[in-house]
């Protein structure tokens, strides 16, 4: 498998390999191997403890492997880098829990985003353009959120913060997006106009959506991964991977 | 055998004129006496040995009355008397028969005058006539005075002192001053030399600075074993130093290990920043003090009992104060642990101004019980049993905490609050009690730690604020939640304390361990012993 | 830019702290200066020197407000910068003093005359000129907050541990400064100072410029806070607060973020430092002591912090109540203090300016929600009122 993985390396946008990383003795991934092609969505499948958050953690760089590669478009080594880095290489992430700017509006979240130079003294001396402005109501519109601009995101309710972290990472302008969870304590409808906008997004970008519910996964119809105790049990479409025995026994229950 | 022959005479000489013929003696000694008031200043020390040699107990308190300056001549008859103040008159008293012997005007008498020289002679006369007491502890002190203020003059006595000395530390002494002496005296270099073997065998300061000064003097032959003997000393004691070193760094690391161990509880368990915690020791502290206000009033027969008794009731008090604080304030601060600083920070400027509010700004006088006075020697340390008694006392508390949380329920459950709060809550475990419960016990503990500081520390509405940044120091140092990490950082903060000193002074070595904890912190910003994983970090 | 950059900071609430307080930089040495003393509008110069020691303060709680209110960042440091600015200026005045000192040395001030010193220390090379000074009141504490900063922000020392660790570093330095050999007066301080600039620094005159000075400097600081962060880089600083790894995940380098505010603010405690000793007439390692860095805290909670003009009235509320209270009942006014420590925590986290603020807001958007809902009605209703 190794073999494979190997070649596909110059061409991939995301590149693992052996990845290996222990918390007081426990293997939270054990040799985690797999790899993402540009413009792909795919979903991530597991238990909990089976590794997924961790991986999402090495990968953005807050938590370093003890072994193993991790390769963004074939060539950038991201162990040797950090958040802000990778962040501004171009690979966003969404966290389990909505983590917006409650003290911020709408807008201010979206135009903190922006893909713009962000060190200290160019975002000291930013100005508005013209340009920004009409990217970020572009945005808007796309999560649905152009009513509710000058509302603080505290006031959003759950479902709406989700998507204005998905609007700011779309902002962020990622190649490659790293999603935890989006549907996580949304209604059905929610859920569903969920999985219309993650595939729209997919397809200017790579995406990878770690989620628990079924459904969503079959409704986005893509490959799948699914993980256990930290290693890759099985890839392949959804009814592929949930016909697999092991899959079964692990994860979903017979 | 020129040697016994002279310990012999010397002996039969204090044995005659102390005993035999008391009588002419008493004559004889008004006589001296009276020479004194008469003396000028330079030949006081003359009239002063020769009173010493006459070796009667008598001479002891005219001795002791010159050197307080109590010594007065008759102007009328040139009679010297002890005297005492009463009012405008003098109280006069005889000194051959101890006996008052009327009053009279100051304008009437004469003050026998002193100076340093004087008092230096009366010092070491006094030495040489107490060396022959019945009392071993005198005789002891006596020896002991012989040796840090050596005089050729008392070379003989302090040999006759040996030939009838029993008591062996005593003996020892003298065997010590003998040598410091001899070296000072006309004696033989062979003599000399025995004696710079014997005192390169001990380790006393007087001994080298005795030896260092013969250096000056002495011939070539001689100059080599002093040098040697000095190397030999300097390097016992460099030892012993090191040694004391260790000693003073443990006891200083106790007493951080008592001030942190009640923080590393509630910051550990709680992630609570008490800032008051400095003053749950002062209170502790005051607590010791009004127990051994109540026994000296009322039960002073209990005073050795008063720490055993102050502890329980320090335990309590702060305890309750703590479950006070926990209860009216804290509990709406969790998770706002920069908050919860700021208002405990609060609380201990109230606490502070209550007790100076009480009991007044001062230092209050907290007693040492009989078993923790004093100190001992070992080998070439000096021991405090205070601080003895610290060290065991905090140990004590450290293990004692550490069973409360491995081996009973409680501590379980404060252990599944510290890992994991939610999950812990979600098991059933009340958590509001145990937080409730563990800042009292937290608090508690601060109070014992009080009793314990006491003793060493001045107990003042300050004594809270002098622990607090040490106390933090430590337990951030050490590493949140792991008690061991709160040892093993107060032992190690105490020892880097303690051997930075000699080398930079006690204030900047103070300066150089904050910065180093500083840096340190940037390293490990969670302390030497921290958890890991994805819990503590979210 | 700079000019762009400063202007979008005055917005209606800046623009009138900064008027009162030009007002009262002309105001308050006009009624010092030219009102005879008997006259009822006079200012004694002894007021005149408090209020400008409280605007200093007020100074120091906006630079902490900075870094704490609209950053997280509890600096339990503050107090050290605010001193190391005011021993800079102590230093300047010190050389001023000349050969009028006790011993009559020219070059070295008395303490170093005390303690048998034969020549000036290296350090203080330079401190005879006033450009020199001024220039090390904000070098000195932006170098050591830079370099603090730099470490633990770099290391992500947080929440209540960057506290205690402030903390920690002020204790060194006010154990450092207690020190004799350090070359800064060790316990005494340094005191008796004779003339600023060459105007002798006890005139009247001279109380009342620095009072304005300190009006000034407070207003220009107000409109540079503002402006930062009001600017885009504030917006991230808050964002910071809210939730750190989110900046970071979205790019920010928090740690350059977190340096920079913390350096500025830094220079702020400084210059108000440096306006505190020339009109309170001395500085000593007191001023290190750690209960003086968090009662800034206190003053920045009770005005309301993540405010701009909290602080500033925190600042002047909690001290004119300690002038007030220690002459009145001394005995009290540690309870009072620690009191208000656990209230303000408890009971008004955002503060006096902070409540106000959203009392206001949501009566503005109580009134444009009613707007909202009935057009018709809000023509009508001046009418109905009257």
């Amino acid at each position: 498998m190794n073999q494979t993985i190997g070649q596909s390396k110059p061409t991939s946008i995301l590149y693992l390999d052996g990845v290996s990383v222990s918390f007081d003795g426990f293997k939270a991934l054990n040799g985690l191997s797999f790899v993402i092609e540009p413009g792909e969505l795919r979903a991530i499948i597991g238990p909990n403890g089976a590794g997924k958050t961790t991986m999402m953690d090495i990968i953005t760089g807050k938590t370093r492997p003890d072994e193993g590669q991790v390769f963004f478009k074939g060539e950038i080594d991201l162990t040797k880098k950090d958040e802000a880095e990778i962040a501004s290489l171009g690979i966003g992430r969404k966290f389990q829990k909505p983590t917006v700017f409650e003290s911020h509006t709408v807008w201010d979240n979206l135009e903190l985003a922006l893909n713009r130079n962000r060190g200290v003294f160019p975002t000291l001396f930013y100005r508005l353009t013209a340009e920004d402005m009409i990217r970020i109501e572009e945005i808007l519109t796309t999560i649905r959120l152009a009513t509710r601009r000058d509302d603080l995101a505290a006031n959003l309710s759950h479902g709406q913060k989700q998507w204005l972290e998905i609007g700011m990472l779309l902002a962020q302008e990622p190649e490659l997006l790293l999603v935890d969870e989006p549907v996580a304590g949304m209604t059905d409808a929610e859920t569903a106009e969920t999985a219309v906008l993650l595939k729209e997004i997919a397809k200017t970008r790579s995406v990878v959506v770690v989620e628990h519910d079924m459904g969503f996964i079959r409704e986005l119809g893509v490959k799948v991964t699914c993980l256990a105790e930290g290693t890759v049990l099985a890839e392949g479409s959804i009814d592929f991977v949930s016909s697999d025995p092991k899959v079964i026994e692990n994860y979903l229950g017979r | 055998m020129y040697r016994i022959l002279q310990i012999l005479f010397v002996a039969l000489c204090l044995l005659i004129s102390t005993h035999v013929v008391g009588s002419r003696a008493a004559d004889d000694l008004g006589a001296l006496v009276d020479q004194l008031g008469v003396a000028k200043l330079s030949d006081m020390d003359e009239r002063i040995s020769s009173l010493a040699k006459t070796g009667d107990a008598k001479v002891i308190p005219v001795l002791e009355a010159l050197g307080e300056g109590e010594l007065y001549q008759r102007k009328s008859d040139g009679k010297v008397f002890l005297v005492k103040v009463q009012g405008a008159d003098l109280l006069l008293i005889d000194p051959v028969t101890g006996m008052e012997a009327g009053q009279a005007p100051k304008a009437a008498m004469q003050k026998v005058k002193v100076n340093n020289a004087v008092r230096r002679a009366v010092r070491s006369a006094l030495g040489g006539l107490t060396l022959f007491s019945d009392d071993t502890s005198a005789r002891l002190k006596a020896a002991q005075s012989m040796l840090q203020t050596p005089n050729a003059d008392a070379l003989d006595a302090i040999e006759a002192a040996i030939a009838t000395e029993k008591d062996a530390t005593v003996r020892k002494v003298l065997d010590e001053a003998r040598a410091v002496t001899l070296l000072l005296s006309e004696r033989s270099d062979e003599e000399k030399r025995q004696a710079i073997t014997l005192l390169a065998k001990g380790n006393g300061r007087t001994g080298l600075a005795v030896l260092t000064s013969a250096l000056a003097n002495a011939d070539a032959a001689l100059k080599l074993d002093i040098e040697a003997a000095i190397a030999r000393i300097e390097q016992t004691q460099a030892f012993w130093n090191a040694g004391q070193n260790v000693w003073y760094a443990l006891s200083l690391g106790s007493v951080l290990l008592l001030a942190a161990i009640g923080l590393a509880i509630t910051f550990g368990v709680m992630g609570i920043i008490n800032m008051a915690h400095g003053e749950m020791v002062m209170l502790g502290a005051y607590t010791t003090f009004l127990v051994q206000e109540v026994i000296r009033n009322s039960y002073p027969g209990l005073f050795d009992w008063s720490l055993a008794i102050a502890l329980p009731l320090a335990f309590l008090v702060t305890g309750t104060v703590g479950l006070a604080i926990e209860r009216g304030v804290i509990r709406f601060l969790y998770g706002r642990p920069l908050e919860t600083l700021l208002a405990t920070w609060g609380i201990s400027l109230i606490l502070q101004q209550a007790v100076r509010s009480i009991f007044g700004p001062t230092n209050r006088e907290v007693g040492n019980p009989s078993w923790m006075a004093g100190a001992f020697d070992l080998g070439g340390l000096t021991i405090t049993w205070n601080r003895l008694w610290i060290i065991v006392f905090a140990l004590t508390v450290f293990a004692a905490l550490l069973f409360l949380l491995k081996k009973t329920p409680m501590g379980l459950r404060m252990r599944a609050v510290t890992q994991n709060r939610r999950m812990a809550s979600s098991m059933g475990i009340r958590t509001p009690f145990v937080d409730a419960l563990t800042f009292a016990l937290g608090s508690g503990i601060a109070g014992m730690a009080g009793v314990a500081l006491s003793q060493i520390d001045n107990v003042s509405p300050n004594l809270g604020q002098g622990y607090i940044i040490d106390s933090f120091m430590v337990v951030v140092f050490g590493g949140v939640g792991n008690l061991w990490g709160t040892l093993v950082g107060a032992f190690s903060l105490g020892i880097l304390n303690k051997f930075l000193e000699p080398y930079a002074g006690a204030v900047l070595g103070k300066i150089l361990v904050l910065v180093l904890i500083i840096l340190f912190i940037q390293k490990k910003p969670r302390g030497l012993f921290a958890l890991k994983g994805r819990a503590v970090e979210a | 830019m700079i000019t762009s950059f400063l202007m979008k900071s005055l917005d209606r609430s800046i623009l009138i702290v900064v008027a009162i307080l030009l007002g009262l930089a002309l105001l308050v040495p006009a009624l010092n200066l030219l009102t005879a003393p008997n006259h009822p509008l006079h200012v004694p110069t002894y007021l005149v020197s408090l209020f400008g020691k409280y605007l200093t303060y007020a100074l120091l709680a906006l630079a902490l407000d900075l870094v704490w209110g609209f950053c997280g960042i509890l600096s339990l440091g503050h107090a050290a910068f605010f001193a190391l600015g005011g021993y800079a200026m102590g230093m300047y005045l010190m050389r001023q003093i000349g050969a009028r000192g006790s011993y009559g040395n020219p070059l070295l001030p008395d303490f170093m005359v005390f303690l048998n010193w034969k020549e000036l220390p290296w350090f203080w090379y330079g401190f005879d000129m006033f450009w020199f000074a001024a220039l090390m009141v904000v070098l000195v504490p932006g170098v050591l907050a830079f370099v603090f900063g730099w470490f633990a922000f770099r290391s992500r020392v947080n929440g209540v541990y960057l506290s205690i660790i402030t903390q920690a570093m002020t204790y060194a330095l006010l154990l450092a400064f207690f020190r004799n050999d350090m070359g800064f007066g060790g316990n005494n301080g340094l005191t008796d100072f004779k003339d600023i600039l060459g105007f002798n620094i006890q005139a009247d005159g001279t109380r009342a410029v620095l009072f304005a000075a300190s009006a000034l400097m407070l207003a220009l600081c107000l409109i540079l806070t503002a402006a930062i962060v009001r600017s885009k880089y504030g917006k991230v600083l808050v964002a910071v607060r809210d939730a750190e790894s989110r900046t970071r995940f979205l790019g920010y380098r928090v740690e350059h973020i977190k340096l920079f505010a913390f350096t500025v603010s830094a220079m702020m405690a400084g210059i108000a430092g440096a306006l505190y000793v020339p009109q309170v007439g001395i500085i000593n390692p007191g001023e290190f002591e750690p209960g003086n860095s968090i009662e800034v805290v206190i003053w920045t909670a009770v005005g309301g912090r993540g405010t701009l003009v909290g602080p500033i009235v925190g600042a002047i509320l909690v001290n004119g109540g300690k002038s007030i209270f220690t002459a009145a009942f001394p005995e009290f006014w540690l309870f009072a203090l620690g009191g208000l420590f656990v209230l303000v925590t408890l009971f008004l986290p955002k503060g006096v300016v902070g409540t106000a603020g959203a009392y206001f807001a949501r009566r503005r958007a109580e009134r444009k929600a009613r707007a909202n809902e009935a057009p018709d009605n809000l023509a009508i209703e001046p009418m109905a009122a009257e």
